[in-house]
């Protein structure tokens, strides 16, 4: 035996005697596994986030915890683990992200946790990678919302709680399949309360500024130049959805703005307007709710229709009329907006908004200058002006293709209106502003999504990149802003039934199969697919887009006014009962009473007889209590003796088999017994 | 059966710190009674989270800031599944220890300075199996009870026996991390240990007893000079003043009286037999009454209060080591 004092020393005395110290210090080998697998699932959806060094030093490290595992490897000097580290920092420097970035907080993070694998030796060592593997599957959901992300990352949670759960397991009896189930009842278990802290926890704003992922999120951008919106047609990517409070808006009415284009610079149009509107017209009746459930875009622009406000209190009315949220949306953002009829007496514009929505570059495009210079005073009213160009967009050979020529230089405009006359629908607003513009009207670029698809599963309409549109809006001080899409009029299709019907044969078969499908081309993938948007549509409905402002709503309705008092008792009684729950299901039937088959039969006839005053005393055996009711009432041996010997056999034998035939021959011969008794005796 | 020597996180020694306060140990007196047999229940196992359990909490709290700053709903998903699993790991945790009943299946006796043997029987009621459980004392290792394939397990602690006499180890120290190492449910039972402890052995040479009498005895020492045996004839180094002159006037042949003491063949152990004090003596004894049986020879206790009669074997060795570890502590 080995002495006390031994075997409490502390876990890296390296004199201490093995046998008595290391076990208790050690990872189980069950630990170990259940870690490189969980480890590997967690890391697994980082590999889009990742630099390809980071992969490779994880993998390297995997393949030496693989082998210390085995016991061929020792584990690596210092001067290896040097190596790896620099690897890594290389590795996050050459991703080229900046150093307080979230992506370089990732692959650090993930970068750490690989090394420690081949660092980890005893349990706590064990307990970082565990918690660092919890902090990674969390981290991961700031770059990702989708469902099948979640339900993937269920699996890997499930897996670090298994390696935590065979930490804690006798280390000789462990295996890895029941420390999985474990972990697994123990998630489901904890799902309830997860449930109850979800809807009821205070969302509260962000209390600092943190760094942003990355934006290399498809959409639009903030600046536009000719074919910028062509290229977002190659994506089926979802921009957002939209539940509709009331009928569906018809597809050429929904004109998603997103962004004006106010700016004209070096041949392209910026958007930079972000101040708010001070002194809109409101209120005005409403003609429209609806609500938003808006992919990240790791920008702040949203998209709303034309003449809406919103009064989600991260939301605000920009000057030039649309809504714009004080954060980026790095998550599924979730904003109710509401469309209002048009004013009756539009708002005058400002001088130095005159100003700017009418600058051109006076040497770029002479021709349409001139043009627009005729035009105006040939017409008189920006309106008639408008309808002429509409006109010859119409008339004269222009083409709608998502593969126009390139039209080079300063004079890119002139080069499509007057000699390419093929554009896709960025061409054609741009002309068009640059001619207002010319003639001293003013007018601008806007960028957004133009329709959607009905998604009628669930009623909810999907827009998808490619339905990516421009248009234009001019200024008359009797209408207002308004809206003009000359697409309408070299694709009237494209407005009216999407992008599809818009397009040539040969622009369609250029798109990536997905969309193709999407679009409408297959109906089997078509369906399956709208199911499927339609599922994470409601996840995003439900959970993604659960902040603060639903949350609001929600408890409203629950509780009917929201205060700390009352969600303080919402949580007690929510915890409570999701604890309740699992209380109960885990000291419910703690103490089964396993009664023998034949015990349970005999108390039946035992019961009955002592009615009869034949009272079962507790030491006789269900034998000797027959035997001595037989003695007693002075039945024959014949008629007890197989009763005696079937019951103890079966009771006391264990070397007989028997099944149900033997239970439900002795409870017929039971009852025989039993009726004998009663009219065979006058007690 | 498992014995593997497992310790939890905390050195024993801090352990024994926390339960050594004399406060501690009274209030524990009053609230969980020494008894032969204890059912765990609410009453008497205690709950509390491990260091691990408080960073864990760290990490959830770290989750639910991230969560906010980013305003990302799934982060605050992944901290709130979190922290409900360390939750119902406080039922796991506290069911794990509760209804086990706790009995002491034997003590087996021990020399001071050398471990004693003390086997608990921990026994759990039927269903659910219990996952690592250890007992001990803070003085001991820790052993793990096996109660998922079976229902009942005796586990054999062994403890350092201080002095002899009856020895009670103190508190049994029942605690479990199961299932996640976030929480520690222990508990102190007093199962009236009662484990006998022999005199450390202190080896010696058997005294030469030499008092006795004649019908019980048996010769042992032929040299001896007590008693006429016999007569034989004169060898050269025979003592001169054993010659029986009368014969050899007779016979004109030298024969000599042989004289034989009669050693007590049947050892007795007596307080006055060895030396020092009376541990040492005890010791001594102790010493004796090993190398006696070991040896297979006979041998008596007499320490004046108890008489035990000589005999041999293990159970007659049994009894006197238990009159020597008793005595004088009556």
């Amino acid at each position: 035996m080995a002495s006390a004092d031994a075997t409490v020393r502390a876990p890296d005395a390296e004199t201490a005697p093995a046998a008595a110290v290391g076990v208790a210090h050690q990872i189980p080998r069950n630990t170990l596994a259940l870690l490189m697998v969980g480890q590997t699932a967690v890391i697994l959806p980082y590999l889009q986030q990742l630099s390809i060094w980071i992969v490779a030093v994880g993998l390297f490290c995997g393949m030496w915890r693989t082998n210390i595992y085995l016991g061929r490897w020792d584990y690596p000097k210092r001067w290896v683990k040097a190596v790896l580290v620099a690897a890594c920092i290389a590795g996050v420097a050459l991703t080229g992200v900046g150093a307080f970035s979230l992506e370089a907080m990732a692959s650090l993070l993930v970068s750490m946790f690989a090394l420690k694998l081949i660092e980890m030796k005893n349990r706590r060592d064990a307990y970082v990678v565990i918690f660092l593997g919890y902090f990674a599957i969390a981290i991961q959901f700031l770059f990702e919302q989708q469902l099948l992300l979640a339900l993937y990352q269920v699996g890997s949670f499930i897996l670090v709680t298994a390696a935590m759960v065979s930490l804690n397991q006798l280390q000789v009896a462990a295996r890895p399949l029941p420390s999985l189930k474990l972990a697994a009842l123990l998630a489901a278990q904890a799902i309830p309360l997860t449930l109850v802290m979800f809807l009821l926890f205070p969302r509260m704003a962000p209390l600092w500024t943190v760094p942003l992922p990355g934006s290399s999120v498809t959409g639009l951008s903030d600046s536009v130049r000719p074919g910028d919106v062509a290229n977002l047609t190659q994506s089926d990517e979802l921009a957002f959805r939209v539940v509709v409070n009331g009928p569906m808006p018809p597809p050429s009415q929904r004109y998603w703005r997103g962004l004006v284009y106010s700016d004209f610079e070096d041949g392209g149009w910026k958007a930079r307007e972000r101040r708010r509107a001070r002194d809109y017209p409101l209120p005005r009746s409403t003609d429209l709710e609806y609500e938003v459930l808006l992919e990240p875009t790791m920008q702040t622009w949203l998209y709303a229709l034309e003449h809406s406000t919103s009064v989600h209190s991260n939301v605000y009315l920009t000057l030039d009329g649309r809504l714009e949220s004080s954060d980026p949306i790095m998550s599924v953002f979730r904003y109710r907006a509401v469309r209002h009829d048009k004013p009756d007496s539009p708002a005058p514009i400002s001088e130095q908004i005159r100003i700017r929505e009418t600058t051109i570059d006076p040497e770029a495009n002479p021709r349409l200058q001139a043009l627009g210079r005729a035009l105006i005073a040939e017409h008189g009213t920006p309106m008639a002006m408008t309808r002429e160009i509409l006109n010859r967009i119409r008339r004269e050979p222009y083409a709608y293709t998502l593969s126009p020529p390139t039209y080079p230089g300063r004079d890119a405009f002139d080069g499509f209106w007057f000699e390419g006359r093929s554009g896709f629908c960025e061409h054609y607003a741009s002309a068009y502003v640059y001619l207002m513009r010319s003639a001293g009207i003013p007018a601008r670029l806007v960028g957004g999504y133009l329709g959607g698809e009905v998604n009628e599963l669930s009623g909810h309409l999907m827009v998808r990149q490619y339905d990516a549109h421009a248009w234009a809006e001019f200024y008359d001080p009797e209408l207002g802003w308004f809206r003009v899409d000359p697409t309408a009029a070299v694709a009237p299709q494209r407005v009216e039934r999407g992008l599809s019907a818009a397009l040539s044969s040969a622009d369609l078969a250029s798109l990536p199969l997905l969309s193709s499908a999407r679009i409408g081309n297959w109906d089997l993938a078509g369906s399956v697919l709208r199911w499927m948007d339609s599922v994470e549509h409601r996840w995003n409905l439900w959970v993604v887009g659960y902040d603060s402002n639903v949350q609001y709503r929600l408890l409203g309705d629950l509780l009917g006014e929201v205060n700390a008092a009352r969600i303080g008792i919402a949580i007690l009684i929510g915890g409570g009962l999701g604890l309740g729950v699992v209380a109960l299901v885990i000291f419910w039937g703690r103490r089964p009473v396993h009664r023998h088959p034949v015990e349970r039969a005999f108390r039946g006839f035992s019961e009955a007889l002592a009615a009869y005053g034949y009272v079962r005393r507790p030491e006789e055996s269900p034998a000797a209590f027959v035997r001595r009711v037989a003695d007693e009432v002075g039945l024959k041996e014949a008629q007890v003796g197989p009763l005696i010997a079937e019951l103890d056999t079966l009771l006391y034998n264990p070397g007989v088999a028997w099944g149900g035939r033997e239970l439900r021959a002795l409870r017929s011969q039971l009852r025989r017994l039993q009726f004998r008794l009663a009219f065979g005796t006058t007690r | 059966m498992s014995d593997l020597p497992l310790t939890g996180d905390a050195p024993v020694a801090r352990r024994r710190e926390l339960f050594v306060g004399k406060r501690f140990s009274r209030w524990l007196d009053r609230r969980i009674p020494p008894k032969d047999r204890i059912t765990l229940s609410q009453k008497n196992v205690f709950i509390f989270p491990t260091a691990t359990g408080f960073a864990f909490g760290g990490l959830v709290a770290l989750l639910i800031l991230g969560a906010i700053n980013y305003q990302a709903s799934l982060v605050y998903g992944v901290a709130f599944l979190l922290g409900s699993l360390f939750l119902v790991t406080i039922l796991y945790t506290f069911r794990n220890l509760s209804g086990l009943t706790l009995e002491l299946a034997g003590a087996r006796p021990g020399f001071v300075g050398e471990d004693v043997e003390i086997s608990i029987r921990v026994t759990r009621p039927e269903g659910r199996a219990r996952e690592g459980i250890q007992l001990g004392w803070p003085e001991g290792i820790l052993q793990w009870a096996e109660l998922t394939g079976q229902v009942s397990d005796t586990v054999r602690l062994y403890v350092r026996a201080p002095s002899r006499g009856y020895f009670n180890p103190g508190r049994l120290l029942v605690e479990t991390y199961f299932p996640l190492g976030l929480l520690r449910a222990w508990t102190w039972v007093d199962l009236d240990v009662n484990a006998l402890v022999y005199p450390r052995p202190v080896f010696g040479d058997f005294p030469r007893s030499v008092s006795g009498h004649r019908d019980e005895g048996q010769l042992i020492d032929p040299l001896g000079s007590d008693d006429f045996s016999d007569i034989k004839s004169y060898r050269p180094g025979d003592p001169v003043r054993h010659i029986i002159w009368r014969s050899y006037a007779r016979s004109d042949e030298l024969m000599v009286k042989q004289y034989a003491s009669y050693v007590e063949p049947r050892l007795w152990l007596t307080l006055d037999g060895v030396s020092g004090d009376l541990e040492e003596k005890v010791s001594r004894l102790t010493g004796l009454a090993l190398k006696a049986t070991r040896a297979d020879r006979e041998f008596g206790l007499d320490l004046g209060t108890v008489r035990i009669s000589p005999a041999r074997g293990e159970a007659h060795l049994e009894q006197v080591l238990k009159e020597l570890a008793l005595h004088g502590l009556r």
